[in-house]
């Protein structure tokens, strides 16, 4: 089961994602993982990481820390100190931050070919791991002009959340804790 | 006339395309730098028609309500641009609103809405 979500900026998309996940990985029975893609860079970011470790904890996720080539998750350990097995039901929350790390790496130079290489990439490990719940950011819908470099970074994240609604069984935007499915499962299949 | 809306970089040119099995010569791209045409069967990026006219102090909806004849076997396709924090700039405030009131016209014309969510389409009408 594949499942992609996306919605605006802080308004519950990464609570639905945790709690699709769970109930994944319960009603399967299934190693529960969550993919940490931020790279810390201040002790502000340590403690907050601290904090949502401890959060997650309680959920029964095993925590990964994976910045960029997000495939290689598999061949490391967990935070904890356990094998990462792909038959578990992974959380890679968010592609908006991966698409960022991989595309800006520090010291050098823009990546420009980084939407088209993560995008297979993720769609090569949704292919390979049990379940996947991917979370995106909706950030196409505002008047603001962006330099060029800003734009190339949204129109490459329009790319990947387009290659993976398409591949994923379910496509949710969230909006403030309301959830409107544009593709679900139903006990009849695939929704529409 | 069918109106089809979304963020950028969505699929909508290309859900119009397919569903109405049309090329690329049936496309108008509209431009902010150049008066809009009502020949082709699609007519793309409403956003510029309506910078277009604001910079020329048309009203947009007008200009359309002016050429509902000619729209009313057109596929219309314009970027959302309404979700974003009130532009300082007041040309872009301006034109945020104004593609704005000439959606809720389109819409209320129209026989077909469609909004397309990473790439997935939605009939609202």
């Amino acid at each position: 089961m594949k499942a992609f979500i996306s919605g605006s900026c802080k308004n519950g998309k990464s609570h639905y994602a945790q709690e699709l996940a769970v109930r994944m990985a319960r009603a399967q029975g299934r190693p529960l993982y969550y993919l940490a893609t931020m790279i810390p860079h201040d002790e502000e970011d340590r403690a907050r990481i601290r904090r949502h470790l401890r959060e997650r904890e309680g959920l029964g996720f095993e925590t990964v820390e994976r910045g960029f080539d997000i495939c290689r998750c598999l061949d490391e350990t967990t935070v904890s100190g356990k094998p990462v097995r792909r038959e578990g039901i992974f959380l890679l929350d968010s592609v908006t931050a991966l698409l960022a790390n991989e595309m800006f790496p520090p010291g050098g130079d823009p990546d420009r070919n980084a939407p088209q290489m993560l995008a297979e990439e993720l769609a090569a490990f949704a292919a390979t791991v049990s379940g996947v719940v991917f979370v995106s950011d909706y950030i196409y819908s505002d008047a603001f002009i962006y330099d060029e470099l800003t734009e190339s970074y949204r129109r490459g994240l329009a790319f990947i959340d387009r290659r993976l609604a398409a591949i994923c069984e379910q496509v949710s935007e969230v909006s403030y804790g309301f959830v409107k499915q544009h593709k679900a499962i139903t006990n009849r299949g695939i929704l529409k | 006339m069918v109106l089809i809306f979304g963020g950028a970089y969505q699929g909508k040119l290309a859900f119009a395309q397919e569903k109405f099995q049309l090329s690329d010569e049936d496309v108008f791209f509209c431009r902010a730098d150049s008066a809009p045409e009502f020949s082709a069967r699609i007519i793309c990026n409403l956003e510029n028609f309506c910078l277009y006219c604001l910079s020329n102090g048309i009203e947009p909806r007008e200009l359309l309500r002016q050429n509902a004849d000619a729209l009313r076997d057109k596929i219309v396709i314009a970027r959302d641009i309404s979700q974003g924090v009130v532009p300082v700039d007041p040309l872009q405030r301006a034109w945020r609103e104004a593609c704005g009131r000439a959606l809720i016209y389109l819409a209320q014309e129209a026989g077909e809405v469609y909004r397309v969510f990473c790439g997935l389409p939605e009939r609202l009408k």
